[in-house]
């Protein structure tokens, strides 16, 4: 098994950000991940969105992050959407619940 | 027994986790086990960085050993930090659910993974330090 390093691309859009993770989204590079999200997170003109099909790894921390995400998002009313889950890690967020929240999004 | 030893810092999990998917290959494991172990064993470590000792108090270490035992594998995590709270009775049903975005907890999620992905988690504070030990039971 080789490990693999985390990797953050951002792309913005006419009408959305997205931001897609490969590699292993763990405690190291929350700091990275959170800046990175700073300065899309008040943009409500925009669709965040989260795309994970590179990503081959995720821990209780990444999680936490897509969960103060989402509350930002819908607290500002702003939608936000995760993309492209791979099945190792949506089992992870079926056993936390967190898929509940994902599949509703905040764009209402 | 193999036994590993990391600086108590974030940057080293991943090594732990390559160690996991040795020794667990080793033995056998299914891909979903050995997937279920690393997120497992990789929460008992952010709990042993988190709440290790700082490097202002002298740093810390952590001791990650991997027992093979006749019913399958247990993996014991070993830091010199506080003891932290474990309770059990709490985490019987996914932690986020039925509640609203704006009151969903950020945190606190590691100890319930360790608890669903493994089939034993036990919690040992003394002066020492604080165990974790996480058991997984060969499938058939």
């Amino acid at each position: 098994m080789k490990s693999q390093q985390f990797q953050i691309d951002q792309k913005e859009t006419s009408d959305s950000y997205v931001i897609s993770l490969g590699g292993e989204l763990d405690l190291s590079v929350v700091t990275q991940l959170r800046s990175a999200l700073e300065p899309v997170m008040e943009r409500a003109d925009l669709n965040l969105v989260l795309n994970l099909r590179e990503l081959t790894y995720i821990d209780s921390t990444g999680i936490g992050i897509i969960v103060s995400i989402l509350k930002y998002r819908d607290g500002i009313n702003a939608p936000f959407a995760v993309k492209e889950i791979p099945p190792s890690i949506q089992r992870l967020f079926d056993l936390t619940g967190i898929s509940g929240y994902l599949a509703e999004g905040t764009d209402k | 027994m193999i036994r590993l030893q990391i600086p108590s810092h974030a940057d080293y999990i991943d090594i732990v986790r390559v160690c996991l998917y040795g020794v667990a290959s080793k033995l056998s494991f299914s891909y979903e086990d050995i997937e279920d172990m690393k997120v497992a064993v990789s929460e008992a470590c952010n709990n042993a960085v988190l709440y290790g000792r700082s490097k202002e108090e002298g740093g810390s270490l952590i001791d990650v050993s991997f027992q093979p035992t006749e019913a399958g594998i247990t993996i014991i995590v070993k830091n010199d930090g506080p003891p932290f709270e474990h309770r059990e009775s709490e985490l019987a049903s996914p932690p986020l659910q039925g509640i609203e975005i704006s009151e969903l907890p950020v945190g606190g999620l590691g100890l319930y993974l360790m608890e669903a992905l493994m089939d034993e988690v036990k919690v040992q504070s003394g002066e020492n330090g604080t165990e974790v030990i996480l058991t997984k039971y060969a499938s058939e």
